[in-house]
């Protein structure tokens, strides 16, 4: 198989709110069950999901973009599980909106995404971020 | 939701909030209105307990840590139940192990409080 075909896609679209953000979890939960990973790095994956998914709804209540959606998408390869999110939350360059409690949790949730995830990168897209996060199955 | 937040409070000890389920982007909202209650109340010292959450999230952490820097800014405490070691590695992996003092068991943070507040 060549390295990006996608043995299966999972796809999700839903509302870039709070009360979703627990949907996400448990599509990535299922989808990162599929893989050979353990129990653990499951929860790894569906931790960064969730941190990932919850910055883009804090940047779509500062923007004023809570009517946009959130696309999750999952490739499960042999050897990988690759998970692009993309919202329409806004641009992310004006926090000065964002309370000092708000920015701690941002960073936190950035830092727990660096350190549960193998690759990260975050970019802008389409009226808002693409934020691509692979895991690597390890060798056992 | 999966989320439930019960307070427990009695005299001459600190208040007690039961956290169970997912502390969340959409749950924590309602532990820092709590918090932020209790402290309106004169609260000085508080334990929360994680020992039924399912999940917990950065915004969670954020709450937490804003509770323990009001506490301490009038020289009071915060300290957590935490038996999970789910729970607890994400403390572990933000470091934030090193700012809380988590315990296993109600009875062991409580005794804690007793001791710190004399």
């Amino acid at each position: 198989m060549a390295e990006n075909e996608c043995a299966a896609c999972v796809e999700l679209k839903f509302p870039c709110r709070p009360e979703y953000v627990g949907v996400a979890r448990l599509a990535i939960l299922g989808v990162a069950s599929r893989m050979k990973f353990s129990y653990d790095e499951v929860e790894d994956v569906r931790l960064a999901v969730g941190e990932a998914c919850t910055t883009s709804v804090e940047w779509a209540e500062r923007n004023g973009k809570t009517d946009s959606q959130i696309i999750l998408r999952s490739e499960i390869g042999q050897e990988k599980l690759v998970v692009d999110i993309f919202d329409q939350a806004g641009d992310r360059a004006d926090d000065s909106r964002a309370g000092e409690s708000e920015q701690e949790s941002e960073n936190l949730g950035a830092l727990l995404i660096t350190l549960l995830v193998d690759e990260v990168t975050v970019s802008p897209h389409d009226g808002g971020t693409h934020v691509r996060m692979v895991k690597y199955a390890r060798q056992r | 939701m999966n989320f439930k937040m019960e307070t427990i409070t009695a005299e001459n000890k600190p208040p007690i909030i039961e956290l169970e389920g997912e502390v969340d982007v959409y749950t924590a909202p309602q532990l820092k209105q709590q918090m932020i209650g209790l402290l309106e109340q004169g609260a000085t010292a508080l334990v929360v307990d994680l020992t039924r959450v399912e999940y917990l999230d950065s915004t969670a952490l954020g709450v937490l840590i804003g509770g323990l820097k009001r506490l301490r800014e009038r020289d009071g405490d915060m300290v957590l139940v935490c038996p999970s070691p789910r729970i607890r590695r994400v403390f572990e992996i933000t470091g934030l192990d090193k700012i809380f003092d988590i315990y296993n068991a109600q009875s062991d943070a409580m005794e804690s409080m007793g001791k710190e507040t004399g």
